[in-house]
């Protein structure tokens, strides 16, 4: 047990390690320069050029002018202390920066994943329950149409729909800009009225693959014998499904939960970019658009943990729910 | 027993039809069974005869399926009960010991939770109290405590056939469903759980039905048993009864194909296939049935007493007799003295089945088969092939009869004839068909018996082939008729032991496929145990004991069958 436990966190690690490594390196091999970009905001606009002289001021500066290898040992260094680099675009801490927008965007991926998954265990469940029934082809036709159309599209077309046609909720950001709440309420529901666009294309997205996984999960429990031994007990409907059917048939769906989480931020950053959502997405986009590798590196070393630390829970999660995956024979006396 | 009283469960006419797949398939057909309280009911069959169907359609968990038929519980009809009401009799009156495997169990709750779990449900008792009853019911079926805590898949098979019955037991049904309790379990845990299970029964006195394709089970926990086919019962009676003596082909097929039931003996299944059971009018078993005929086809048959307590669903009313023989007596007549070569034997060799004679020389074993063979009159007693007198010849004289193969094949067979001549010279003096037909059913007999059926062989004359080749050249002129019964008199003495066993297997097998019977002389017991279904015991001219081979051979009786058993195996190599 220890030694296979210790394996694993090995395997973490060094995953880990070699992320940090590629991400080192990636932005150094990409063509252009950041100081060239350095106080002009789009490259259409007018340039100021820098001297020769003053680029390598800010090379020397930035450390840039060293080796590779000590550009290495101080970046795993910095990381280390929790340093993320600097900004060169921004002129604030990437740590900052990244705070500062993580929030928003695990807000909407959290709240995406719980009705995406919420949404898609009720409506799969139904479909198994009545197959092959009109519910369950009506059901199935709709979501896999759904699932089909890029997020992106949906994204746009929503936002037609609900916000420049039917005014029902704000255009863009994450709140009001310049707003005085009266009330802590009154901010939760600007917050949540510019969210719920952002929030429904999201989980609009995830629906359809997470449906046809419960409803496939759901379809291949119902037939099982062990089904048949609880029906044959004698045992109420209710505890039949819950405890019995659901309880097996969502085995794959908590899987599928935390490995969809990579999809989600990667679905997030299209989201946050139709609607100008200030979250992990949208800054990365702009940075990249003004190459500001060190913000670039930094959302990707924070996102590529926070998802390798979601297969992690999912790992410890699916151990205590599925009995079978903890193959070592442990149980208390009595 | 309840004897007249109410019967716990009784089915009628009950049917399960299985419509999604085309044809559809009549899993269950017509089936009629009574049990009262403390029965015990063993059902056979081959797999896919409807057993486990009917168990599951008694406890209405056929969802895709027609249910027919009336189902009365206590009197109570099940039939159309819904869902709700059904729970009631479900697991606290019926519950089933499933079938063995791991998809039977829950494999996300512990062992404990699903045994206790029903009785939560049916009688809603304190958490203590159910735990106290899962402690207990693991103590019955002896299981240890600590795999309460185990799942499913950490269990080995026999622990897990444990707590399929701990669990069938937590409600303290009056009826017990146990669906092959013993598949998949090496020989200790089956014993185990057999024993087991009788002393459950014994101890709570409920009523039980199992089912089974292993005759070893259900003869140890049964007191009646019914043989299923094509989801029809076509016998039942008593387990000790049927074992010993079957009267239907496919009972009979799935005794002889059973290891355990008899030591020596070679293992035949039965020919052919299950059918569906769909769309034939006649016997379902009549594609696979060796004693079948055209009228078999017409109608199915319905369960008929043959014996008490004793039904068999047969046209025929179960496995024909061929060959009744009362009461023989032949003398020979050797200078000034009698020698009573026969004295009052009586005999009797049944469709499809091996019969053999055994004693020492001189025992007049011979004499007695030339008797019935119509070679010799009989003194006195009366013989009776297929219930029709024997005089005469004309039992020998058809095709389809009866015939014999003599000890001698030098003897036997002209020397100066041709080969083909030999094997069709029956055929030739009944005038049986055209030339050519002739020719071609001597060809086939020749092939039967592993001769060359090559121009060069045919034409050769006896005289040049050896003594095997004679001996089998006999045989194939008694098959070439065809016959229902074939007497065969030490008909593998003269051959090597490759030729002997080869020769056996091929009339073994042809009797498998053609249900011919055949009367085995010989003085040879470990040939006899090794092929007959029955033995006679022969000594000074009397029979002195006879029986089902299995119980002969097992446990022999009579002081001379003790004796002879004993001198010959003592020679085993």
């Amino acid at each position: 047990m220890s030694k296979r436990r210790s394996l694993k966190i090995f395997e973490y690690v060094l995953t880990i390690w070699i992320i940090i490594t590629l991400n080192f390196l990636l932005p150094r091999f990409l063509p252009g320069d950041p100081f060239l970009l350095l106080s002009s905001d789009s490259p259409d606009n007018e340039e100021i050029v820098m001297t020769q002289e003053q680029q390598d001021y800010y090379k020397s500066y930035y450390g840039l002018d060293k080796s590779m290898g000590e550009q290495y040992a101080t970046y795993l260094n910095q990381l280390l202390h929790g340093d993320l680099g600097y900004s060169i675009y921004y002129k604030v801490p990437v740590s900052q920066l990244i705070w500062g927008r993580l929030g928003w965007t695990i807000f909407m991926v959290i709240s995406a994943m719980v009705i995406s998954t919420g949404i898609g265990v009720i409506l799969g469940s139904i479909s198994a329950w009545n197959r092959d029934q009109w519910s369950d082809k009506m059901l199935y036709f709709q979501l896999i149409l759904i699932s089909e159309i890029p997020v992106f599209l949906i994204g746009l077309m929503i936002l037609i729909v609900f916000s420049a046609w039917l005014r029902l909720f704000p255009l863009s950001g994450a709140m009001t800009h310049f707003e005085d709440y009266s009330s802590w309420w009154e901010q939760l529901g600007d917050i949540l009225s510019h969210a719920f666009l952002p929030i429904m294309v999201l989980s609009i997205s995830q629906l359809g693959g997470m449906y046809l996984l419960v409803r496939n999960s759901m379809i291949t429990v119902l037939s099982k014998d062990y089904l048949r031994t609880a029906r044959a007990k004698g045992l109420t409907q209710q505890r039949i499904v819950f405890h019995h059917a659901l309880r097996n048939a969502l085995l794959p769906v908590v899987t599928r939960i935390f490995l969809s989480l990579g999809g989600l931020v990667g679905g997030a950053i299209l989201v946050e970019n139709v609607f100008a959502y200030p979250g992990l997405g949208r800054l990365m986009r702009e940075c990249i658009k003004v190459q500001d590798y060190q913000v670039v590196q930094g959302i990707f070393l924070v996102v590529t943990i926070l998802v390798l630390l979601a297969n992690f829970i999912a790992d410890r999660v699916y151990k205590k729910l599925d009995p079978r995956v903890n193959d070592n024979m442990k149980f208390q006396e009595g | 027993m309840s004897g007249e009283g109410q019967c716990l469960l009784e089915l009628k006419n009950f049917s399960v039809e299985y419509g999604g797949i085309e044809p559809p398939v009549k899993a269950v057909d017509d089936l009629n069974i009574r049990l009262h309280k403390n029965d015990t009911l063993g059902i056979i069959g081959e797999s896919g005869c409807g057993k486990s169907s009917m168990a599951l359609g008694v406890m209405g968990l056929l969802d895709n399926a027609k249910v027919g038929g009336e189902v009365f519980y206590k009197g109570q009809s099940l039939q159309g009960l819904s869902e709700k009401e059904m729970r009631k009799y479900r697991w606290q009156e019926i519950a089933l010991v499933f079938q063995n495997s791991l998809e039977v169990l829950n494999p996300v709750l512990t062992i404990g939770e699903q045994i206790g779990e029903p009785i939560k449900t049916h009688y809603s008792e304190s958490k203590t109290a159910i735990e106290n009853r899962v402690v207990d019911l693991m103590g019955k079926v002896g299981l240890e405590l600590k795999w309460r805590q185990a799942y499913p898949h950490q269990l080995s098979g026999g622990m897990r056939q444990r707590v399929l019955v701990a669990m069938a037991l937590s409600c303290e049904p009056e009826l017990l469903i146990v669906d092959e309790p013993t598949t998949a379990l090496d020989v200790l845990s089956k014993n185990e759980i057999l024993k087991l299970l009788h002393k459950l029964q014994k101890e709570q006195g409920f009523a039980m039905i199992i089912i089974s394709h292993d005759l070893s089970v259900i003869k140890k926990l049964t007191s009646r048993v019914a043989a299923m086919y094509c989801g029809r019962i076509i016998e039942k009676g008593l387990t000790s009864e049927i074992i010993k003596n079957p009267l239907h082909c496919y009972t009979r097929g799935l005794l002889n194909s059973s290891p355990n039931l008899f030591k020596y003996k070679d293992l035949w299944g039965i020919e052919g296939e299950a059918g569906s059971g769909v769309g034939t009018t006649g016997c379902a078993f009549y594609p696979r049935c060796c004693q079948h005929e055209e009228t078999c086809q017409k109608d199915k048959p319905a369960l008929a007493y043959v014996g008490l307590e004793h039904m068999v669903a047969c046209h025929k009313g179960g496995i024909e007799t061929f060959l009744r023989a009362v009461e023989i007596r032949k003398t020979h007549q050797v200078k000034d003295h009698k020698i009573i070569a026969v004295n009052d034997v009586s005999i009797e060799i049944k469709s499809g089945e091996i019969v053999a004679l055994v004693g020492e020389s001189g025992s007049g074993k011979s004499t007695l088969a030339q008797v019935l063979a119509g070679v010799w009159k009989a003194d006195s007693g009366e013989a009776y092939f297929q219930k029709k007198k024997l005089e005469g010849h004309w039992a020998t004289a058809m095709m389809g009869g009866m015939q014999i193969v003599f000890q001698d094949p030098f003897s036997a067979t002209s020397h100066r004839l041709k080969v083909l001549d030999v094997v069709k010279e029956p055929l030739d003096i009944m005038k049986w068909g055209t030339r050519e037909e002739r020719d071609e059913a001597g060809k086939k007999a020749l092939a039967a018996v592993q001769l060359p059926v090559t121009e060069a062989f045919l034409t050769r004359n006896c005289q040049a082939l050896s003594g095997g080749q004679r001996q089998r050249l006999a045989i194939a002129r008694a098959l070439v008729t065809k016959p229902k019964l074939l007497i065969a008199d030490e008909v593998t003495s003269m051959l090597d032991p490759s030729t002997q066993a080869n020769l056996l297997r091929e009339l073994k097998g042809l009797q498998n496929r053609h249900g011919f019977a055949m009367l085995y002389i010989t003085h040879d017991l470990h040939l006899a145990r090794k092929v007959a279904d029955k033995v006679y015991v022969m000594y000074q001219g009397k029979i002195v004991e006879h029986g089902v081979s299995g119980d002969v051979f097992r446990n022999p009786e009579h002081v001379y069958t003790k004796q002879l058993l004993k001198e010959s195996f003592s020679d085993l190599v």
